[in-house]
């Protein structure tokens, strides 16, 4: 038995091999997804390019500027000298927040009179805004404070209260790629195999080749096994060039046992090649096993928390989130990479992770038998 | 030549017809994606689970927990006895923060005016993170103003201050589905019809059903017009369905002028199947064609700016999205839908991707000419 598994290995590897192109794009899509994801994927918003338009032009008006400035939220690259300008550029999209200080905002501070100013944000990203909201208010309180403290003589800011020390576990510098190392080895896990092995499995099928590994004495679970070998040893590839860059290039701490890593990925992998099998029992064409695919994996980047915090969604996205594998795999990889934590703590995920396999695979493997026969 | 070009359009609409379950996942998967991306692309984080280890037991310890449990941001769902079980919790995931009063705090607070807490929190969600930091440190600020107004007899508050009065423009209930359906629009003309047009002329390739096409008088570029105009039909029709879906369904308003959109929408539509050309004439077969154009399209979501600001990027990585259509696209379909604005401030825009469309256009009909 073995050795029909290995022949028909051997002839997997050959095509995956023959087929330079995909192999090539097999290895790099996965390091280009970590340097796009490491680099481009910043949720910290600083910097927002503003425009300001100071009608007033006294020095008060210009410490509410540098207090702006200074506080890093905002980059105050021009000064518009009319609120059609200032409108115009926020239309552009050259900049996301406009500065607005009417004259006589000097005048008001130093009669002791509430001094109003207005903070033009272009909402269209709301995380964007949300930050500039928030920034605008606490940088003009900051402000107020320290003109209200002058005027009574005291320091408000460096007066007693509530200290709070805030202390970051994990990731204390709250790096992105922190957390994008570990997603992504689940993701990759999960994209190159489900995908690879329904395509493999219906092109097979497509190309009328089946039916001549059928009529040789090759059993069909011999047959899943043999095909997906090569996928798997892809994907272990992978993974473990995500780690070393992840380490060596983009400093990501690996807390945990690597070895336990990469025994929960071997059971994880037992679903997403049980996908794929069922995949191409459903689909008659690659382009089918193709979207099949996507249409797996596109819920599942989304739902498994992976590009936004689950604890953000909705009540009902987040009870279907439940049954996405995905979801509790980014827990053992965020947990073991990031946290350091063991099977102890993981133990429910596993158990969850082992289930889903059991199910997938086995029902997978069974509408392969059928159809084959 | 009307007529050449019709004949290879009603067989390529047969080849999609009768594949009727590839036909229904192009339609279902704009909606899915939509569904997605209106519900889940917010950042915004409320509710945090958070353990409390309260080892003072005092009025003022309970009066700091009451706090935090009224900012919205954090949901005390756990009290803890240890240290210990308060890091477990964290470990285990189930809470993402942990407040620890130490004891001493009340009588700190009553008799210096100054005292302090530990306050944990679960990095590994960068975005989670920097919430829960912020809110942490506003919480307490409150609270120290209540304490400074309680010290000195001053109301603050009441103080002449500056008052900001920021607007939110083009979408002030900063809902995130406003901002992901225009995206959402510019991605459908930009990735799904690349996608169809490299796999309908890799399929023929594949199957080597390309060389009977060759030998009968069709030109090349009646093939590609005719194989081609099936898929930009698909294409609008799904730019519509997310548009009307995003209007009724997500109330998304449009702003701006739909057939302005529309037409910087075919613009754009060019440039794909230019894209999608070139990306047939290098692929032998589907695989190869999924594949190449799957890493092509990586860098076009994450450069382009769809999820996050092109600005918050490295340098290097800015100016390579200079050279991504997507880019642009984003910013006209975003621009039309949400900010209103019309060709006078798009024109740069537009222009770029007319440079775009007609290079990868002309580049790939080159090379088709002489694969053929």
């Amino acid at each position: 038995m073995s050795s029909r598994i290995f022949y028909v290995v051997y002839k997997e590897f050959i095509h995956v091999v023959r087929d330079r192109r995909t192999l090539a794009v097999m290895f790099l899509i996965p390091i280009m997804q970590l340097i796009l994801l490491g680099y481009a994927m910043t949720t910290d918003v600083d910097h927002i390019p503003t425009v300001v338009l100071d009608q007033d032009l006294t020095s008060q008006s210009r410490d509410l500027i540098e207090a702006y400035q200074a506080s890093s939220y905002f980059d105050i690259t021009h000064y518009a000298s009319s609120e059609e300008e200032l409108r115009r550029l926020i239309d552009k999209g050259s900049h996301r927040a406009g500065l607005i200080i009417p004259s006589g905002y000097g005048h008001d501070l130093e009669k002791q009179q509430d001094a109003q100013v207005s903070f033009a944000i272009d909402g269209s990203d709301p995380n964007v805004a949300r930050t500039a909201f928030a920034a605008a208010q606490t940088v003009a309180q900051a402000q107020a404070l320290e003109l209200a403290g002058e005027r009574i003589g005291l320091n408000l800011e460096t007066l007693p209260g509530v200290d709070v020390h805030t202390r970051v576990w994990y990731n204390p510098e709250m790096k992105s790629v922190n957390f994008m190392i570990p997603s992504l080895v689940g993701m990759i896990l999960q994209f190159l195999t489900t995908l690879f092995t329904s395509m493999a499995i219906v092109r097979e099928r497509e190309h009328g080749t089946i039916e001549q590994l059928m009529v040789t004495p090759i059993t069909p679970l011999e047959l899943i096994l043999g095909k997906v070998v090569p996928y798997i040893a892809i994907a272990f590839f992978d993974l473990v060039a995500i780690l070393l860059i992840g380490v060596f290039w983009f400093g990501v701490p690996i807390r945990g046992s690597v070895p336990l890593l990469l025994a929960i990925s071997a059971l994880f992998l037992l679903t997403t090649l049980g996908l794929g099998i069922l995949i191409s029992t459903i689909a008659r064409t690659q382009q089918e096993a193709m979207y099949l695919s996507f249409f797996t994996l596109l819920p599942s980047m989304f739902l498994a928390g992976f590009l936004f915090p689950l604890e953000a969604m909705p009540r009902a996205l987040q009870v279907i989130s439940y049954v996405i594998p995905l979801r509790y795999m980014l827990t053992v990889t965020s947990g073991i990479i990031l946290k350091g934590v063991g099977l102890r703590i993981l133990a429910g995920e596993v158990m969850t992770i082992t289930a889903f396999g059991v199910v997938i695979f086995g029902v997978a493997s069974r509408r392969f038998r059928k159809r084959l026969e | 030549m009307l007529r050449r070009t019709l004949a290879i359009t009603r067989k390529e609409i047969i080849h999609i017809l009768r594949d009727p379950r590839s036909l229904s996942i192009m339609f279902l998967m704009p909606i899915m994606q939509l569904i997605l991306l209106g519900y889940t692309a917010t950042t915004d984080v409320e509710h945090l689970p958070t353990t409390v280890l309260d080892q003072d037991r005092t009025l003022q310890s309970r009066e700091l927990v009451d706090a935090y449990r009224a900012s919205n941001y954090f949901d005390i769902l756990f009290y803890v006895a240890t240290e210990e079980e308060l890091g477990r919790l964290i470990d285990e995931g189930r809470a993402k923060a942990g407040m620890i009063i130490p004891s001493g705090y009340g009588r700190a607070l009553t008799t210096d005016f100054e005292a302090s807490i530990a306050f944990v929190i679960d990095g590994s969600l960068p975005s989670v993170a920097a919430t829960a930091f912020s809110a942490a440190q506003t919480v307490a600020q409150a609270q120290s103003t209540a304490l400074i107004e309680q010290l000195y007899g001053i109301d603050v508050e009441q103080q002449a201050g500056i008052d900001v009065r920021p607007r939110v423009w083009y979408n002030p209930d900063m809902k995130s589905a406003n901002f992901m359906i225009p995206g959402l629009i510019a991605m459908i003309l930009q990735i799904q019809s690349t996608l169809l047009t490299a796999l309908s002329i890799a399929q023929e390739k594949e199957e080597g059903t390309i060389e009977q096409l060759i030998v009968t008088p069709l030109r090349s570029a009646e093939l590609i017009v005719g194989k081609v105009s099936p898929y930009v039909a698909i294409s609008l029709f799904n730019l519509i369905e997310v548009l009307i879906i995003g209007v009724v369904w997500f109330g998304v308003p449009i702003h701006g002028n739909v057939l302005l959109l529309l037409a910087l929408g075919v613009l754009a539509l060019l440039g794909s199947l230019g894209i999608g050309l070139l990306g047939s004439t290098v692929a032998h077969t589907q695989q190869e064609a999924i594949f190449l154009m799957f890493f092509l399209m990586m860098p076009f979501i994450f450069l382009s700016g769809f999820f996050y600001p092109v600005e918050a990027m490295p340098r290097v990585l800015q100016w390579i999205s200079y050279l991504i259509p997507l880019r642009y696209l984003l910013i006209i379909t975003r621009g039309i839908i949400l900010k209103g604005v019309g060709i006078t401030i798009l024109w740069e825009q537009a222009a770029a991707l007319a440079l775009f469309a007609m290079a990868m256009l002309s580049l790939a009909a080159s090379r088709f000419r002489k694969q053929l």
